[in-house]
């Protein structure tokens, strides 16, 4: 029998694996990086490996295959595959087939840059390309066969990713292309702002991408309540429950830098949780803020850096990206925008189902919000349900490989013998409708 | 006149990357405030921040031309590459660098599809159904309540200013 390659190649992280297993074999950030002690362009370790000889990432310049969500690299691309196909996943290709994710709306000269690497640099037996709200949509319907998504056959998928966010509503297992609303923000311009902010407010970081990732995934939250929220973060010292201390790698001890207190880092967690359900009016008192001077002396005599406001001030992006200047709606209105370009008969049912994904959703109370934001957009009669996927990166892989193992499979996928003879734009035809 | 100098943006386009810093600061003088909200959207999806946006290509490659051995990317340049002007390699390396995926997208030509078919462009979310914008301030982060005359960032206070104008101001269009 021949095995199925699961090939979920996002713009930030490759996850890749054997299609029926539970879990992805290696996830790992789809790009190379030269960090300062090289001078070539190496790969970087997967996620969650432990090895003593972990590369410092302080300053890495890098290179991605993917910009803004597309493969524009197919060159690059094909490097980072021939590792992650000899060395990580360990197959043959071609005596395998490949099931590999593709966002929406993929020009058709991209899809034919892919179908060559898939086909002629890798001469995989057949592939499948799958869109990953169809394949997010699979895997929950199937943990929960009594569930809405299961029986109704439909949800309305948000994947909040790197590149940017999609509201793609799925029928059937089927992405309804002319439903799915893009908003062009991601993870990757959240850490963009992230540096921004701190570089420009307390010292610079503008070279750390991946240091300031982990700033973000560790201290970044999204605000129920942004005004009263920025009340708070002008209380000066420890009267600031947004207030956290990261300490920067100092390259002898410590190659990766950590939160300093993380448990005063979740105060605001308990802090908040009583001040929004005890009073109806917040009023707060706010003492002389403290000056950015104060903050600015601080942070250059020790080997760390202070957030306050940042904290929920990156996240707060995806909610309004025209507080930024950008000319687009936020997450709520672009679900609503996705749900009524569906026929009304779904609308109910489609508000009731919403699943979150994409590592972007991540931030802690990312759901709450989005329903109080969304509810008073949405007709009374109808419910609004948002679950988030148990694990929202690899929700797509997981998907993906409940898919490959499904007896339909194969038939589904076309050759490499069927590309040779019909090309790669008639082969794309099958994968829709 | 129809020839190529009564065109301005073709004749931008050609020489883009080599008059970047120059052109961009003549710009910069026309219309600071719609320059500085494009230049900085554009920042937030670059790789490496560290580096100027015009000059990304071209440190890209050449990063790689000298550093590469493995030949991962591109074949090995021959020595004689090396001996060649600065303009000529610059040429050379224009021709082989991926294209963006807005390059890509401007060939498409999506606007020549039939308006039902769903596409990319038609895929954008679209403009707020409300026109409001909160502004923060730039420098700390609070409600910002005043403009810079110059360049159209926020500051919330005369402090917050001051630590504009000394370092952030025009920085995304200078
Ligand atoms: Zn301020
Ligand atoms: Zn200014």
């Amino acid at each position: 029998m021949t095995g199925v390659v699961v090939l979920d190649n996002g713009g930030g992280l490759i996850k890749a694996g054997h299609g029926g297993d539970l879990d992805p074999t290696a996830v790992l950030p789809n790009c190379l990086l030269r960090p300062l002690s090289s001078k070539k362009f190496l790969h970087p370790d997967p996620l969650g490996s432990h090895s003593t000889a972990a590369l410092d990432l302080t300053s890495a310049a890098v290179r991605r295959p993917i910009d803004r969500g597309y493969l524009i690299n197919a060159d690059l691309q094909r490097d980072i595959w021939a590792h992650l196909f000899t060395s990580h996943l360990r197959v043959s290709t071609p005596s395998s087939c490949l099931l590999l994710t593709e966002p929406p709306f993929t020009l058709p000269s991209i899809q034919r840059a892919t179908d060559e690497l898939v086909f002629e640099d890798f001469n995989f037996k057949s592939l499948y390309v799958a869109d990953s709200a169809s394949l997010v949509h699979l895997y929950e319907a199937s943990t929960s066969p009594q569930g809405l998504v299961s029986k109704a056959q439909c949800s309305l998928v948000v994947d909040c990713g790197f590149s940017f966010t999609h509201a793609a509503p799925v029928f059937q297992n089927f992405t309804l292309n002319y439903g799915v609303k893009r908003i062009d923000l991601g993870g990757k311009a959240l850490t963009n702002y992230l540096k921004e902010l701190v570089s420009y407010r307390s010292i610079n970081v503008m070279d750390e991408s991946f240091l300031m990732d982990d700033v973000k995934e560790k201290l970044c939250f999204v605000s129920l309540d942004v005004d009263s929220d920025l009340q708070l973060a002008r209380k000066p010292g420890q009267d600031n429950v947004f207030r956290c201390s990261y300490v920067l790698p100092d390259g002898v001890t410590f190659t990766k830098g950590y939160v300093k207190d993380p448990e005063a880092a979740q105060r605001y967690l308990n802090w908040t949780d009583e001040s929004h359900s005890t009073s109806g009016g917040t009023i707060i008192d706010v003492e002389k803020p403290e000056s950015a001077e104060d903050r600015k002396r601080i942070d250059l005599t020790k080997n760390e850096f202070d957030l306050t406001n940042e904290r929920f001030l990156v996240p707060e992006m995806i909610f309004r990206p025209a507080d930024l200047g950008m000319n687009q709606a936020g997450l709520a209105e672009c679900i609503v925008r996705a749900i009524n370009s569906c026929h009304p008969h779904f609308h109910p049912v489609l508000y009731e189902s919403i699943i979150l994904t994409g590592g972007s959703t991540l931030f802690p109370r990312f759901a709450e919000r989005l329903e109080r934001e969304l509810r008073p957009l949405v007709p009374d009669y109808y419910q609004v349900k948002i679950t988030t996927q148990q694990d929202p990166i690899l929700g797509v892989w997981r998907g993906g490989s409940l898919l490959a193992s499904s007896p339909d499979f194969e038939a589904m996928c076309v050759t490499k013998a069927e590309y040779e003879e019909l090309g790669s734009a008639r082969c794309r035809r099958r994968f829709l409708r | 006149m129809e020839d190529e100098s009564s065109n301005p943006l073709r004749r931008m386009s050609s020489r883009t990357r080599k008059v970047a810093p120059k052109m961009v600061a003549a710009l910069a003088s026309s219309d600071n405030r719609t320059q500085a909200v494009l230049a900085r959207l554009e920042a937030l999806e670059n790789d490496n921040a560290g580096t100027e946006v015009g000059d990304l290509n071209d440190d890209d490659e050449a990063s790689l031309d000298d550093d590469d051995d493995d030949g991962y990317m591109h074949k090995k340049q021959s020595k004689s590459t090396k001996r060649k002007t600065r303009q000529a390699k610059a040429l050379e390396n224009a021709r082989k660098a991926p294209r963006t995926f807005l390059e890509l997208l401007h060939e498409a030509n999506l606007e020549s599809l039939p308006p039902h078919i769903p596409s990319y462009s038609r895929a954008a979310v679209g403009p707020p159904s409300s026109t409001s914008r909160r502004h923060f301030c730039t420098v700390c982060g609070f409600t910002a309540t005043y403009t810079c005359v110059k360049c159209g960032m926020r500051f919330c206070s005369r402090r917050c200013q001051n630590i504009h104008n000394d370092t952030r101001c025009l920085k995304f269009v200078a």
